[in-house]
């Protein structure tokens, strides 16, 4: 070959060949790969949807199960808008909205190939709603009578009764597992089943392994019906119950994402050129709650808290903005309410009782509670007095309860603060056996939980989560009236008002709204971080080829070696 | 006989201590807004909780003798597979705590009592007086801020690497291993270190001026043969009732040092278990502590006589 010719080859194969590495390179960086490796302070309790309590829990099985539809970036649960196709690429509500029919997505797989069929979603719900199992979620799908089969991709739910929120109870509540993994075992066995360790579903994610207090991991199911998650693999990493090494391994670079950033790290993380914080809103929310029974004998009203005009006054008498402040800096903002700011339902606006210590002693000395020489105030020889409980684990409760005491002194009320182990909180709590305790409330999409803590017959309910016994009947008409409402915006109205009551009784003092706030090594591109759950699009996170560290690569094999019989299950 | 009467005894005092407790395992479950008190008591009524205490004792104490340590409601898997992956990590990180504290604390204690009063002396005397003093996860949090964080050198936490070590090959998983275990070793033999080296001091000063210490040297012996052969064996014995003592943790782990630096150690595994009322978790490792402890002072009490064959005798 001459050598003109030669070189035009050679020029034009090295072209080529440049232009099919640019190609490659081009596609990985669009579709992203590699690790992300999340450190957190606690492990799983265990990898079974219908059994899984704890948050680190819910982070792995929602990557590797999935529900007939997500609930979407709006958290819309009335109807069906805005929720997002999953198994079920679509649905039909029947004439009189008591039953809908999901269509399965044909293409849908379980992780080991086997096609997932309207049988294995009346299974899961026969599951969560039988006793044996006791599972959490059965009191949500207590509206789903049941499920019946038309053909083998079409599920129909049938409800009791109609509600706005049937949709979001039937698709879901319940993420749908495989029939011919678990059918096997006896319900009542399933808790204490090795099989639930080692996780079988059908989510963009597969499980590789769980090293029970250190590490679990999840491989890309490059099989799936829709897409492949974008990152090869993701690991959380377990510093079983402390924070520091915890939030240390993120510092120190051994983790890329750490979900529970607090005040005092703000500033390294700031620092640090390789990461960033990144903040969204939140669904937790705190507050102090007003016993409404006496401590020493719960068939009485509390001597102090019976009386709405003392609780309404002992409100007036808390700056909240600077409590919160002060314990917080800028990592939570005044609640609003028995609800969260990111709640669809919630309206910004409620009118709040306002900071005014003036006004407490005022409405106090009304009530016949004076000041006496060590200026605390008494009535017929009662001081007016009381106790803020406070797990002792928090600390930042325990900070607020500090804080609180001498806001209360200074219009004359004694308070002693009584910091218990959590196991005791909790039970003091359930019993009634505390005048005042500070507690924290993690809301879900639904605002229907507000039944729960609030309402009259959670009161009646001895164990129930109604810990102040507050029960008003004009209250839970308004939230009944919320519930039912046919649409969003009408039910933020109605909830609006139920708010309104609630807080204008005052039976806790609404203190704080934590603003989410992660941190993330700056490699790692995220999708948006949803209120409800930070992880919610943790399959379109990636890592662009250019960005790429070593270990984004060393688990390049992992998803072909997960497919392999001999590693599923290991652990 | 003695041994198993104690560790009955400490099984039945912790067993009752831990069920009137305030709390049971499923306590922490409250917080989730969808669990009912029915559920609750649902999954009390599942696990036998329900029943007159001393029922569950009796069932316990049956389990026990055939093997079953019971389930463990925190870790949600049986506890002897519990007890199966904490074990070892903390027989290697305690093994080796214990090793360096040891031979680093004697070796000390030589090189002072050598020296009686020399500045070398009261340097490591002062040195060694400080790290008694300190508390241990103060120590481990400043072993971690400094060699983990500040200067790099060493892992934060856990046992190994875990992303990278399933891929190393076998000389770079055992380091990877080594690096690992190195911050919590350290501030482990350093805490014990110290108190050995202390008392090994003083039983070899109070030694020294012994007779055969002079018959010795007078034999023409090196003053080295008549430190380490001679003086150090008739000054052991207070060190080895120490390594008795310190025995235990081998099996029931050095609860603070694994919490700080998360090793998966027997540690943490207990003290999750009390925080969590997770009775069988808790009994399984007190079992495993009362046991040890005896079979320390057993131990114990037979390198006594191998340390001094007086001992035997008597």
């Amino acid at each position: 070959m001459p050598d003109g010719r030669r070189a035009a080859l050679c020029c034009a194969l090295a072209l080529t060949a440049g232009l099919m590495a640019g190609c490659s390179e081009k596609s990985r960086t669009e579709s992203g790969g590699g690790t992300l490796v999340v450190s957190t302070a606690s492990d799983a309790d265990n990898l079974f949807p219908p059994l899984v309590m704890s948050s680190q829990g819910r982070q792995v099985v929602e990557q590797i199960f999935e529900p007939l539809a997500d609930v979407g970036d709006s958290l819309n649960v009335f109807g069906d808008a805005g929720f997002i196709p999953r198994l079920a690429d679509s649905w039909t509500w029947s004439a009189d909205s008591l039953s809908i029919a999901f269509h399965l997505d044909p293409r849908a797989r379980w992780h080991d190939g086997k096609p997932v069929r309207a049988s294995d979603v009346r299974f899961t719900l026969s599951l969560a709603k039988n006793p044996s199992v006791a599972a959490p979620i059965a009191p949500l799908l207590s509206n789903v009578d049941s499920v019946s089969v038309t053909d083998s991709l079409t599920p129909v739910f049938w409800f009791k009764r109609r509600s706005a929120q049937q949709f979001y109870d039937a698709a879901t509540v319940a993420l749908i597992v495989p029939e011919h993994i678990y059918g096997g075992i006896a319900p009542a066995a399933l808790a204490s089943s090795d099989v639930l360790r080692h996780p079988v579903g059908s989510g963009r994610f597969k499980f590789r392994h769980w090293v029970p207090n250190a590490t679990i991991e999840i491989v890309s199911n490059r099989d799936h019906y829709r897409a492949p998650a974008k990152l090869d693999r993701v690991i959380w990493t377990i510093a079983p119950g402390d924070f520091n090494a915890a939030s240390t391994r993120f510092l120190a670079g051994e983790a890329d994402f750490f979900p529970s950033v607090r005040p005092d790290m703000m500033a390294q993380i700031a620092k640090s050129p390789n990461l960033r914080l990144v903040e969204y809103p939140g669904f937790k929310f705190g507050y102090m709650v007003f016993n409404m029974r006496d401590p020493t004998n719960p068939k009485a009203p509390h001597p102090l808290f019976h009386d709405v005009a003392v609780r309404r006054a002992l409100t007036m008498a808390i700056d909240r903005a600077s409590l919160v402040r002060n314990v917080f800096d800028s990592l939570a903002i005044p609640s609003i309410g028995p609800t969260v700011r990111a709640m669809g339902t919630s309206d910004t606006t409620i009118a709040q009782i306002p900071y005014d210590p003036s006004s407490a002693m005022r409405i106090l000395d009304s009530l016949g509670w004076h000041a006496a020489r060590d200026g605390i105030r008494a009535r017929d020889g009662r001081q007016l007095a009381f106790t803020i409980m406070v797990p002792s684990s928090s600390k930042d409760r325990e900070r607020l309860a500090v804080l609180m005491q001498d806001q209360f002194k200074r219009v004359g009320v004694k308070v002693s603060i009584l910091a218990v182990e959590p196991n005791v909180f909790e039970q003091q709590q359930a019993t009634h056996a505390f005048d005042a305790a500070i507690e924290t409330w993690l809301a879900d999409p639904s605002p229907g939980g507000i039944r729960e803590s609030w309402g009259s017959e959670a009161a009646r309910t001895e164990g129930s989560k109604n810990y102040g016994d507050y029960a008003n009947s004009v209250f839970d008409t308004q939230v009944d009236s919320a519930l039912g409402a046919s649409s969003r915006s009408a039910a933020r109205v109605l909830f609006s008002r139920a708010f309104q009551t609630l807080i204008s009784n005052a039976p806790a003092i609404w203190l704080f709204e934590p603003r989410n706030v992660v941190g993330i090594q700056k490699r790692i591109h995220t999708a948006p971080l949803r209120a409800d759950a930070w992880w919610a699009h943790l399959a379109d996170w990636y890592v662009p080829a250019d960005e790429q560290i070593a270990r984004d690569h060393a688990g390049d094999d992992v998803a072909l070696r997960a497919d392999s019989p001999s590693s599923k299950g290991s652990s | 006989m003695q041994a198993v009467i104690v560790v009955a005894i400490v099984t039945t005092i912790v067993f009752v201590l831990i069920h009137i407790a305030p709390g049971d395992p499923f306590t922490s479950a409250m917080d989730n807004p969808n669990v009912t008190e029915a559920m609750r008591a649902r999954w009390r009524a599942m696990y036998g909780l329900d029943q007159p205490l001393l029922e569950q004792y009796v069932r316990y104490l049956s389990n026990v003798a055939r093997g079953n340590f019971g389930w463990s409601f925190s870790m949600h898997r049986p506890v002897i597979d519990v007890l199966k992956d904490a074990l070892p990590n903390t027989l290697l990180l305690a093994g080796t705590a214990l090793v360096l504290g040891f031979a680093g604390g004697i070796g000390l204690a030589v090189i002072q009592a050598t020296r009686p009063g020399s500045r070398t002396d009261r340097t490591l005397g002062a040195g060694s007086m400080f790290f008694y003093a300190m508390p241990d996860f103060w120590l481990a949090l400043m072993m971690m801020l400094i060699f983990a964080y500040w200067l790099p050198w060493f892992p934060v936490a856990g046992a190994v690497d875990p992303v990278m070590h399933e891929y190393m090959g076998p000389l770079a998983a055992l380091g990877d291993r080594l690096k690992h275990l190195a911050l919590p070793a350290i501030t482990l033999a350093l805490l014990s270190g110290a108190a050995v080296a202390r008392y090994q001091r003083a039983e070899l000063l109070r030694v020294l001026p012994d007779d055969f210490v002079r018959t010795a040297r007078a034999k023409g012996l090196s003053e080295r043969r008549v430190m380490w052969v001679h003086v150090l064996r008739n000054a052991l014995i207070p060190t080895i009732s120490l390594l008795g003592l310190s025995l235990p943790v081998l099996f029931t782990g050095a609860v603070f040092i694994e919490r700080v630096f998360a090793w998966p150690g027997m540690g943490w595994v207990i003290l999750n278990g009390v925080a969590t009322r997770d009775y069988p978790l808790v009994t399984a490792g007190v079992i495993v502590a009362a046991a040890t402890v005896t079979l320390g002072s057993l131990g114990a009490d037979l390198l006594y006589s191998v340390a001094d064959p007086r001992i035997r005798g008597r």
